[in-house]
């Protein structure tokens, strides 16, 4: 009922506060409904674990491989953050594999030059690749709120025009030479058993979750997704907003960026390719309407689990690699279907 | 609703009991053998650097062969790209699977290093086959093509084509992959020593054939007397026939690097001239026998190298032929 549908009905934010998925306000059916949604894809999550977990359990289900899972996902949740926020304002980012790129060549080009492979270095490389992810990103919602051009346009543009200055700036050519302290602790270091990475990832989520779901800038982003013209009525600076929102993609990616740089000990120039494409699947799994509105952190995140989990089981019990992305296609399609259908029943009951 | 949510569920079951049956190889979970002597764990893992490519194939078809004749199961894995960020996964996936060796093509030399280690640490017998990694002194062995060597074989088939010299060009795939990058450096150091050669630098075509095919009829608008270009690997080769096709160029010398079926037909059809083959099937089971030579304190060579076969319409009933890469075993 939020969704493009509410052009005539517009008349304030209601219809938008009421799809936050926050503890508040869950009376009516229509939220209820909703809060099915991460509800029913976590359960998928929980039974292909446990079809896992029986078919192999001395290997799949070991805290080994369980922190290997966490681990590889880790820098996918961290761009998943600021794909939810611009999915949800019905946007789309391309780019992040390649802003991702270009700011780790950046930071790690001049990490490089310091020469010098300390905290100090790190600290500076840390800065350097979130101010050029924050570039990018502003430059993407600048093109997509001001210039008008629609978001896959503008994004499929950067997503080419960053990776091709990645490639000027190196030649082409793989910068291996991230400072020593980044992949000892960042990288591959542990926390009472738990990747850092992966405390880095928990804590970028846990934050972008609060932001999205208990701030007004949340509320806000909700709104331009819902129904683009009743927030600017209601007086939202709507352009204003959408640069923030995809200048926060960008800063994601830059961070992703620097944590790339810390698992990989490389720039990855020619990886990264279905990153874009990874992340935006997890994030629509996990119940994000890419028709903007709808969706929360939580739900990206089990979607962002749900291919990880997926290769990882399909790898340890022997499946041909092909099988993995029919099953991921096919529960992508899937998760996508059952939601429709369920917004679909829902207005008519509502 | 509820009949789609078991529907779903029922789909998703029977996908993965599909795909379970279609290769027909589950794991035996060998609960004890992960590591030391582990003579009950008969597993054998073999990851490839991008799936469904000929040239890996075949290596997969040596691979199954040996360890079949010497009693191992073998289960297969590869990235839908040759793509570190996308192999880690899977790499992590087979250490927590607990194989008794790894043979495994690795997609970068920096960033596969870690992964693969600990591996070995886990106690898998690590054996690189046709990439490597910066420190490879984990691996009991790494089985690779002598790549600079083949670099210097396709100049010089080149040159036997056009022996009055002229300007030649490289497509590659990427820059960091430690085995086309020698294969460029041979074909490099090759050309410039010889002087009747004007060499024109390498392209990278992400190995992707579209683009190599943009980057050929690109550069023969910039220099249309292009007298003889080398693709370093499989989609290169194919990307370059067709962008040679596409600026409607003649008189030119393709030598390709591998020899998958399209390039075979390539070669018949007289789009590429000459074809320089790698013997993946022999890295496959020395890359077999190696491993098993470690899990069963066998001796075990630290380095292996092996050779080439140059393919030409000429040869290609004989020997040539049967250098040719299958794909399927």
């Amino acid at each position: 009922m939020s969704t493009s549908t509410g052009a005539g009905t517009g008349t304030s934010t209601a219809p938008t506060a009421s799809t936050i998925e926050t503890t508040a306000a869950h009376g009516n059916l229509t939220d209820r409904v909703k809060a099915m949604q991460s509800v029913w894809i976590l359960g998928v999550l929980v039974v292909i674990v446990a079809v896992f977990g029986v078919m192999s359990p001395s290997t799949f289900l070991t805290t080994g491989n369980l922190t290997n899972i966490a681990q590889n996902v880790s820098i996918w949740a961290v761009l998943a953050v600021g794909m939810t926020f611009v999915i949800i304002t019905s946007g789309i980012d391309l780019s992040v594999g390649s802003v991702l790129v270009v700011s780790s060549v950046v930071s790690a080009k001049v990490m490089e030059s310091m020469g010098d492979s300390g905290w100090t270095t790190a600290l500076v490389g840390l800065a350097l690749a979130v101010v050029v992810g924050i570039f990018w990103g502003a430059l993407n919602g600048f093109l997509v709120a001001r210039a008008k051009v629609p978001p896959l346009i503008v994004t499929l543009g950067t997503l080419s025009v960053a990776l091709g200055v990645a490639q000027i700036l190196t030649g082409g050519l793989d910068i291996r030479s991230a400072p020593q302290v980044l992949q000892d602790n960042i990288g591959y270091g542990r926390l009472a058993g738990i990747p850092a990475i992966t405390i880095i990832a928990l804590v970028v989520v846990v934050l972008g979750g609060i932001m999205l779901h208990r701030t007004r800038f949340g509320r806000y982003t909700y709104a331009i997704g819902s129904n683009e013209t009743s927030a600017r009525r209601v007086g939202i600076n709507v352009d204003r907003k959408l640069v923030q929102i995809y200048a926060l993609s960008g800063f994601l990616a830059g961070i992703a960026g620097i944590l790339s740089l810390a698992q990989y000990g490389t720039t990855t120039i020619a990886g990264q390719s279905l990153t874009n494409l990874n992340v935006i699947a997890a994030v629509v799994i996990g119940g994000t309407s890419i028709f903007g509105g709808q969706g929360s952190m939580f739900g990206s995140m089990v979607g962002l689990f749900i291919p990880a989990v997926l290769q990882s089981g399909f790898v340890i019990v022997g499946v041909s690699p092909y099988w993995q992305t029919v099953a991921v296609g096919s529960i992508l399609i899937t998760a996508v279907y059952v939601d429709q259908h369920r917004r679909a029943a829902a207005v008519r009951g509502g | 609703m509820r009949s789609n949510l078991r529907f779903t569920a029922a789909g998703l079951g029977a996908a993965l009991a599909l795909a379970a049956c279609s290769t027909g190889a589950p794991s035996s979970d060998s609960s004890g053998g992960s590591s030391g002597g582990g003579n009950d764990n008969k597993n054998i893992a073999f990851v490839q650097g991008v799936a469904g490519d000929e040239f890996y194939i075949t290596m997969q078809c040596g691979i199954e062969a040996k360890a079949k004749e010497l009693g191992y199961t073998v289960t297969t894995q590869g990235p839908q790209k040759f793509d570190p960020t996308l192999q880690k996964p899977i790499v992590d996936s087979v250490t927590a699977s607990k194989p008794a060796a790894l043979l495994v093509a690795p997609t970068d030399v920096q960033a596969m290093q870690a992964p693969l280690q600990q591996a070995a640490a886990a106690g898998i017998k690590v054996v690189l086959v046709d990439t490597t990694v910066n420190d490879p002194s984990f691996a009991v062995s790494e089985i690779s093509s002598d790549n600079v060597g083949g670099g210097k074989a396709a100049f010089d088939a080149i040159k036997q084509a056009k022996p009055s010299g002229g300007k030649v060009l490289v497509i590659s795939t990427d820059p960091g992959v430690s085995t086309v990058d020698a294969r460029v450096k041979g074909f490099e150091d090759a050309a410039k020593a010889d002087s009747a050669f004007n060499y024109l630098g390498v392209q990278y075509s992400h190995n992707d054939p579209a683009t190599a095919a943009n980057l050929v009829s690109s550069a023969l608008q910039k220099d249309p007397d292009i007298v003889g270009i080398f693709a370093t690997n499989l989609f290169s080769a194919e990307g370059s026939a067709t962008g040679v096709r596409q600026a409607g160029a003649k008189d030119l010398t393709i030598v390709g690097f591998d020899a998958g079926p399209n390039q075979i037909k390539a070669l018949e059809d007289g789009t590429v001239q000459a074809l320089v083959a790698q013997q993946p099937g022999t890295i496959g089971t020395d890359g077999v026998e190696q491993a098993v030579a470690a899990l069963t304190g066998g001796s075990v060579e630290k380095k292996i190298q092996t050779g080439f076969t140059i393919i030409t319409k000429d040869n290609l009933s004989g020997e040539g032929g049967q250098a040719a890469y299958k794909s399927t075993c």
